[in-house]
């Protein structure tokens, strides 16, 4: 994660560098110690200063060889894995022939893998990540690779067991949760991917990315378990789309018919037929009592939109007021709340001045810095209103 | 309803997407299909997208920011005439083209509001070929719901169902990618993020 003063300072050296205004070196190191995936720029610029025998000379022989690595890396992960092998024989081979230590010893097989790896050769990656791994078992790099090889083959339960694994030894690594959270996310196992990002929100709680993503999360996709994929996905999205796809008029029409025709058998299969669509409140009572059995029916669905507001709130807390996503956020998860004890007691019902105040939030920033979608965003804001 | 369905996709759209996918070429990349279906009476029936609307780059199965941008979408639209048609997604890996359980979803739930809706998958293989042939057919597989209810492949034989409006937009294409003109383009994500874009 890079924070705005670092990501400005990139850019400013990025348009340094292209513009022919030096700094290349400075440019680099900082895309390096940040980890930004600038492969273009990288390639372009790292190879000026490694064919530039002065420039090469002002460098130290240990950040030569760290910037031989990086650049080679980077070439691998942008395709271009012939140059990659050229400047890894020419320079490499050279560079560490003089360093006895033997990370770098390492690292030059490391190199060589990736190498293979990039290459598409799968089983020689393999063979080469196992070797090296007797060497240094504890090599996260390697292993990170490991798990990278399964996914890119279209291995994913072998990539999320390879992850697992990993952070079983090193539960800091921040990239490695991500990397998980997206996995999980892609295949709809939001129960998991919950999970990952609780544990990011613990070892960063400052970082306001991990709330909103855990909100979005929990909220919303808490009800979808992976055993559940096809019936209760399109359940859940039928749910939330209903007030979107229907003109005005109909919208009305719609959700009164389908209050009458409230099923509690209502299974996630008959779902398809519109007509016996269960309404919003008792569908979310079926799927909730099936998958989660112990919680009380309209209290599980909404405990976790209120817990997903909890954390749209922290992250505007995090970021003063100016992420549009959780403000967008908190007037999805009022207006799914209004839906969904509507009909109850309205003895939990959260007071008014929230939505009320993100409203004005969104409107005023808006006016600000986007007069154009004003509009878009007070028709959006009213169409929230209505359904709740 | 005689004939067969065709679609047909105006070059502003067939573009934006393709270069929202070259933009973000490490992550998977979806976007929404707009237009309107014509000629429903007639022998021809025609479903034409007009324009599309790039969505997401990162975290694309999750539901609050999809909903909004749907939201914002319908509206936006709702008043040039044009409803959603169908959703456009390219997988992250080269060489992955099935259709994930994510686009099947959102594709069934356009499908339950526009029988006729299409899912349209990047195709990376004819996207890299592109430069190398004179190719006029789009590099994308067009998927419609079929009466299995399942998501089916048209048209692999020729691609005579989908088709670019305007012939020569590949070589537009190609020149777009070589300008490198996907910078300029801004996705929801984006929006999101900085809402002046």
């Amino acid at each position: 994660m890079v924070s705005k003063t670092e990501e400005e300072q990139v850019n400013r050296l990025e348009n340094q560098v292209d513009n022919e205004g030096g700094g290349a070196w400075e440019y680099l190191c900082l895309v390096r110690k940040l980890k930004l995936r600038r492969s273009d720029k990288v390639l372009k610029h790292g190879l000026e200063i490694l064919n530039n025998p002065k420039k090469r000379s002002a460098l130290g022989p240990d950040e030569v060889a760290r910037t031989v690595a990086s650049y080679i890396a980077t070439t691998l992960s942008f395709g271009s894995h012939h140059r990659a092998r050229d400047v890894c024989c020419l320079k490499a081979g050279h560079v560490f022939g003089n360093l006895h230590e033997s990370n770098d010893i390492s690292g030059t097989c490391r190199l060589e893998a990736m190498l293979v790896e990039a290459k598409g050769s799968w089983a020689e990656a393999e063979k080469a990540y196992i070797s090296l791994l007797e060497d240094n078992p504890f090599d996260q790099i390697i292993l990170k690779r490991k798990a990278a090889l399964a996914k890119a083959q279209g291995n994913i339960s072998g990539a999320i067991e390879g992850l697992n694994k990993y952070l079983e030894t090193f539960m800091a690594d921040h990239d490695a949760w991500r990397e998980l959270c997206e996995i999980y996310v892609s295949l709809q196992m939001y129960k998991q991917a919950a999970f990952c990002y609780e544990e990011l929100i613990l070892s960063q709680p400052t970082i306001p990315l991990y709330h909103l993503a855990y909100a979005d999360v929990s909220g919303f996709s808490m009800l979808l378990a992976s055993e559940f994929v096809p019936t209760a996905a399109i359940c859940e999205i039928l749910i939330i789309f209903l007030p979107v796809f229907l003109p005005a008029g109909g919208r009305k029409e719609f959700l009164s018919r389908t209050r009458e025709g409230q099923t509690l058998d209502g299974l996630p299969g008959s779902a398809y037929a519109p007509v016996s669509l269960p309404s919003k409140t008792s569908l979310k009572l079926n799927v909730a009592a099936t998958q989660l059995k112990e919680v009380l029916y309209t209290l599980g669905g909404l405990e976790n939109i209120q817990a997903a507001k909890k954390y749209y709130a922290s992250t505007i807390d995090l970021t003063g007021g100016k992420n549009t996503r959780a403000l967008l956020g908190i007037c999805l998860c009022t207006s799914a709340v209004g839906q969904l004890t509507k009909g109850r007691n309205k003895e939990d019902k959260d007071s008014p001045e929230l939505q009320h105040l993100v409203a004005a939030a969104l409107e005023k920033d808006y006016k600000k810095r986007a007069p154009s979608k004003l509009s878009l965003l007070s028709s959006t804001l009213r169409s929230l209103k209505l359904s709740s | 309803m005689g004939g067969e369905l065709r679609y047909e996709i105006e070059q502003n759209a067939y573009i934006k997407l393709v270069l929202h996918a070259l933009k973000h070429k490490t992550s998977a990349v979806n976007g929404v299909l707009l237009g309107r279906f014509s000629g429903e009476d007639t022998s021809n029936p025609v479903v034409e997208v007009v324009d599309s609307v790039p969505l997401f780059h990162s975290q694309i199965g999750l539901l609050p920011p999809l909903e909004i941008a749907l939201i914002m979408i319908e509206e936006y639209y709702a008043s040039q005439g044009l409803s959603i048609v169908g959703y456009f997604h390219a997988n992250e890996r080269f060489d992955d083209f099935e259709l994930g359980n994510v686009a099947k979803n959102i594709g069934d739930h356009i499908n339950r509001y526009f029988p006729q809706a299409a899912l349209l998958l990047l195709d990376n293989k004819k996207l890299e070929a592109l430069a190398k042939g004179k190719d006029r057919n789009p590099v994308m597989q067009l998927y419609t719901k079929d009466a299995t209810r399942s998501w089916k492949l048209v048209g692999s034989g020729g691609g005579n169902q989908l088709s670019i409006k305007e012939p020569s937009a590949n070589i537009l294409l190609l020149d777009y990618i070589s300008s490198e003109k996907w910078q300029d383009i801004a996705d929801f994500d984006n929006h999101l993020d900085d809402i002046s874009k």
